[in-house]
């Protein structure tokens, strides 16, 4: 029995190593630079191409035969056979895409007739169309009237290609730099103008909502809030300080039915504050002129940051490369529609001559792409690039959703362990808790995009819909209806405290029963009230139809996974409260602590490195998720990240790019799933080292935290 | 006297007529009996007052009837074997019982002649008054200083300065201050036990309260160490009423004034010390303190 057991903890081992080292080879792999073949088919077709992998495949048995026989005639290689007499085939990347040419192409060995390494050859990575590969033959450098400096010659064009290409690139991110830093912006302020404009323009039209209190009456109902607030509480507490007596339930409830009258009246003080008439027609004309003025200089600093570019496009247009593609005798173009138009030399990211490199060009050229990859947006459906927003959506993501789920997880655990009675309905909960974790995953992604995108995203922007808004009168009297009820619930769990040193009875349960019910009927009736306010209309109304919150967007990929891995948080959590000893709790209340304070002090602090257990397994589970990101936020393509310096910095409504979904989208959903492979190992080795990371900074919280507790549970 | 609640109440017979059974006898078969209270104990002042008080964990009583004083400023040992319902008469005085759901109560107890048990009296601030050292040392997963503290900073007191007066005066009264004054922000856990418990003591005395309730302090503790707190409970007890509870008979003639015998949940015998461990009225004390019974 113990070797069978030894003997799948060895197989766990083995597979779960051989996973990684899988992942890790492969994508440390991915970057590096390999030599290019100049491919002479039998055909007398030529093309140069990077050899990527080979394999063998089955043949025909007479294919064979003849394969065979073709190798004993020395007509082709014996390489073509491999040693079990099946045929081997080769696949080379060929790029070369825009010229019509198929990326990648199997060879077989039998075909090939010959494959040289030329020295001139060159890996050419541009912005667009993919790699190109070929012979650099000439660099072009118009003058400014229109006669051209050409440097000729493979070697001398190369050389003239080195010195030229770092300020070509420097101006292409000169270029970039314009349009995100000064065109943005720009753009942002002129809809802001826009919004403003459309925002007086909804609110004149809006006849349902009162004008507000006549001037006395609301400073009445000030004052009245405000003694609400203050006298009574000094009033008791003036009695107070003479007996060291415990508040009186009645006390206790005229001191809460104030602080909550006084609430409800500061909420009428503030709903129906006195409010300037409606904007007049003239107004809203000059505010438009204001507008207009605005935009009118906005207009002029835009075009001033378009001349700005357009004079670094013309300074880009002069020079232009000529790299020749062997085989198809075709140059690289500018565009796929002027064939005969040289490359600019802005449009290439990297080239390398890849047959002459040394290793420690190798070396470099590896190490840069790299640096790319983890710090560059990525290009052509994500296939080249980096992925910078991806590893940064993750991370962001990651931390929100810890953010959330911690204080939301441990406030339930502590309620379920703490403060709720043991009994069948705790126990139900645990077990209803307990199987939301094995909810698959989609099911949350269906229940976010459903509730958060579009019911509390379309609330945010909108507010209630019109058709469920009820008039001020009604609406008015649900409210003095909801805090009669608070005040009822809280005068059944008044009378429902039990007498010192004397057990529950039914009285008491049964109160205590009906507290719960009507504290329940009191956030029903809240929730009710804010489904049909007359007074809130969404925060984003001018934006609209566009939807702001009301989309899929950070805040609910955050909110959902939140929802996804609250289960773990509360089960951990909840272990971590019951671990801490009894007479530490004993030793709390006996110094005179009260509950809230034992918890705080004493609990919490006690059950600190279990919680942060909880939040590392939430914060792994929540990391690896895709499938209800797919559904609620991730995209394909969101290169502008949600952190920005405009107010307000952190964007939670913006769409966010995010490793798992991207690993999928770049090996199944990419038109060049070949060309993207390396960058899917790549990709897979970052997301492990991403959560690698961040489990390591909680790790090493909780390690911090259980040296100053003392404590070495968990 | 209460009603029983045993099965057996219908032929019970009277007090009076049980003279033949030995006390022990009586109160092992559930009947009644009269406590043994010396008339030293008439004349003292007492701050905390027992009178008639019932304890029961759901049906099961764990004290019966049990009045009696508490003299001021005196050392007062409660002893009996164990079961005999000392720790939850002691837990009764500072109502660390409320936190038992089952607990039910009947009878009062009179801390300076306040009602104990009234609806209106505020239990954080009575247990405020009183502080408690429990069996096992319990110092709070945290430095030693805001473990003696702890008692000041519930009840909302910031001020630096007075917090570590506070704290110096509580570790000198608890012995330890030499020894700890280094060290005052590394964990509290990392102290040996007997250290934990004079931590535990500090934090008791920390606030000045009325009465000091000791729950077998020395039990979990190596005798080196439970000489130190015996030391330690004999320098405090002219500052504190001290109630403590104890298994060890040694430990109740060295350190308090008086010693009350409960046995099954009550009071047999309670006089000063020196008579319950030299005269004691009933042979059955005399028993049990010599070791022949319990």
């Amino acid at each position: 029995m113990v070797w069978l057991m030894g003997g799948a903890l060895i197989l766990n081992v083995v597979m779960i190593v051989a996973l990684v080292a899988l992942i890790g080879v492969r994508g440390l792999d991915a970057f590096w630079p390999r030599p290019l073949d100049l491919v002479t088919l039998e055909t007398g077709e030529q093309f140069l191409g990077m050899p990527v992998r080979e394999e063998t495949y089955d043949a025909p048995i007479d294919r064979r035969r003849e394969l065979e026989a073709q190798i004993a005639a020395g007509e082709i290689s014996k390489d073509a056979l491999d040693d079990d007499g099946r045929p081997v085939r080769r696949l080379y990347r060929t790029g070369n895409r825009d010229l019509g040419q198929e990326p990648f192409r199997w060879v077989t060995l039998a075909q090939l007739q010959a494959a040289e390494r030329p020295k001139d050859a060159v890996f050419v990575e541009r912005m667009e169309w993919g790699v190109f590969l070929g012979v650099p033959e000439a660099l072009v450098v118009e003058n400014q009237d229109a006669d051209a400096d050409i440097t000729e010659g493979a070697d001398a064009a190369w050389a003239a290609i080195e010195t030229h290409l770092p300020d070509a690139i420097d101006r292409r991110e000169r270029i970039r730099k314009l349009q995100r830093s000064k065109i943005g912006p720009i753009n942002g302020e002129m809809s802001h103008l826009r919004e403003r404009l459309t925002q007086a323009q909804i609110e004149m039209a809006r006849t349902t909502v009162s004008r507000g209190l006549s001037k006395p009456l609301w400073f009445g109902v000030i004052v009245l809030a405000v003694v609400l607030m203050i006298l009574p509480p000094a009033l008791w507490r003036h009695r107070q300080a003479e007996s060291r007596a415990a508040e009186s339930p009645l006390r206790t409830l005229i001191l809460r039915g104030c602080t909550l009258l006084a609430i409800g009246l500061a909420l009428v003080a503030w709903l129906e504050r006195p409010r300037p008439a409606p904007l007049t027609t003239q107004a809203l004309e000059t505010l438009k002129a204001e507008i207009d003025q605005e935009q009118a200089d906005l207009d002029l600093s835009y075009q001033e940051f378009t001349a700005d570019i357009a004079d670094i496009r013309d300074l880009d247009n002069q020079f232009r490369v000529v790299i020749r593609a062997p085989g198809l005798d075709r140059i690289a173009p500018e565009r796929q529609t002027t064939p005969d138009t040289p490359l600019r030399l802005s449009q290439i990211v990297r080239i390398f001559k890849p047959n002459t490199l040394s290793t420690r060009q190798k070396i470099g050229i590896y190490l840069d792409r790299w640096r790319e990859f983890l710090t560059d947006d990525p290009r052509e459906a994500n296939t080249e690039g980096g992925i910078f927003p991806v590893i940064f959506g993750t991370v962001l993501l990651t931390i929100l959703l810890s953010i959330i789920v911690v204080p939301l997880g441990v406030l339930a655990a502590l309620y379920l362990r703490e403060y709720a009675k043991q009994g069948f309905v705790t126990s139900v909960l645990r077990i209803a808790v307990n199987n939301l974790a094995g909810v698959p995953s989609i099911v949350y992604g269906v229940f976010g995009l459903g509730f958060f995108c579009y019911t509390l995203g379309g609330y945010i922007d909108a507010g209630p819909s019109q058709a469920t808004q009820l008039p001020l009168f009604r609406w008015w009297f649900l409210v003095a209806a909801g805090m009669a009820v608070v005040i009822i619930a809280t005068a059944f769990g008044l009378l429902g405290v039990r007498k010192p040193g004397q057990p529950d009875n039914t009285r008491t349960k049964a109160l205590r029963n009906l507290a719960a019910f009507t504290w329940i009927t009191a956030f029903a009736l809240l929730a009710g009230l804010l489904v049909t306010t007359p007074y809130f209309h969404g925060f984003f109304e001018a934006r609209l139809p566009d939807p702001t919150f009301g989309k899929r967007g950070l805040l609910w990929a955050s909110l959902t996974l939140a929802l996804l891995t609250l289960p773990v948080v509360i089960v951990s959590t909840e272990e971590a409260i019951a671990a801490v000893q009894p007479s530490l709790r004993e030793g709390s209340y006996g110094c005179g602590a009260s509950k809230w304070q034992t918890i705080r002090r004493v609990v919490l602090p006690g059950a600190a490195p279990g919680i942060l257990t909880g939040m590392i397994l939430a914060m792994a589970r929540g990391a690896g998720e895709v499938a209800p990101l797919m559904l609620v936020g991730a995209l394909k393509w969101a290169p502008e990240l949600p952190i920005s310096t405009s107010a307000p910095f952190l964007h939670l409504d913006r769409s966010f790019m995010h490793m798992g979904f991207h690993i999928y989208d770049l090996g199944f959903q990419s038109p060049d799933s070949e060309a993207a492979r390396p960058l899917v190992w790549a990709s897979t080795l970052l997301l492990l080292a991403v959560i690698l990371l961040l489990n390591l900074v909680a790790i090493t919280l909780r390690a911090h935290v259980r040296k100053k507790m003392g404590t070495s549970h968990f | 006297m209460t009603t029983m609640t045993l099965p057996d109440e219908h032929d019970k017979p009277k007090p009076a007529e049980a003279h033949q059974l030995s006390i022990i006898e009586s109160i092992q078969q559930g009947l009644d009996i009269t406590p043994e209270v010396h008339p030293t104990l008439a004349e003292s002042d007492h701050i905390l007052q027992i009178d008639r008080f019932n304890l029961w964990y759901g049906h099961n009583q764990a004290i019966h009837d049990i009045s009696m004083g508490f003299p001021r400023g005196k050392v007062t040992a409660l002893i009996g074997p164990s079961g005999c319902g000392k720790s939850t008469l002691l837990r009764s005085v500072n109502r660390l019982n409320d936190l038992i759901d089952s607990v039910r109560i009947e009878g009062h107890m009179l801390l300076n002649s306040e009602s104990l048990y009234d609806p209106s009296v505020d239990v954080i601030d009575l247990r405020k008054r009183m502080g408690m050292v429990f069996q096992r040392p319990n110092p709070f997963p945290m430095s030693i200083f805001e473990n003696v503290i702890y008692p000041l900073r519930i009840d909302g007191e910031r001020k630096k300065s007075i917090l570590s007066d506070a704290c110096q005066r509580a570790l000198e009264g608890a012995a330890i201050w030499d020894e700890v004054k280094d060290r005052l922000h590394d964990s509290a856990l990392g102290l040996s036990g007997g250290q934990q418990q004079r931590i535990c003591i500090a934090r008791a005395i920390v606030a000045e309260p009325d009465v000091l309730l000791l729950d077998e302090p020395c039990s979990a503790l190596d005798p080196l160490a439970t000489i130190r707190i015996e030391e330690l409970i004999h320098e405090i007890s002219d500052r504190y009423t001290v109630l403590i509870v104890t298994h060890n008979m040694q430990q109740a003639s060295r350190v308090s004034d008086y010693t009350a015998f409960l046995y099954l949940g009550r009071l047999v015998e309670y006089g000063r010390t020196d008579d319950i461990f030299q005269r004691p009225h009933l042979s059955e004390t005399e028993d049990y303190i010599s070791g022949r019974f319990g």
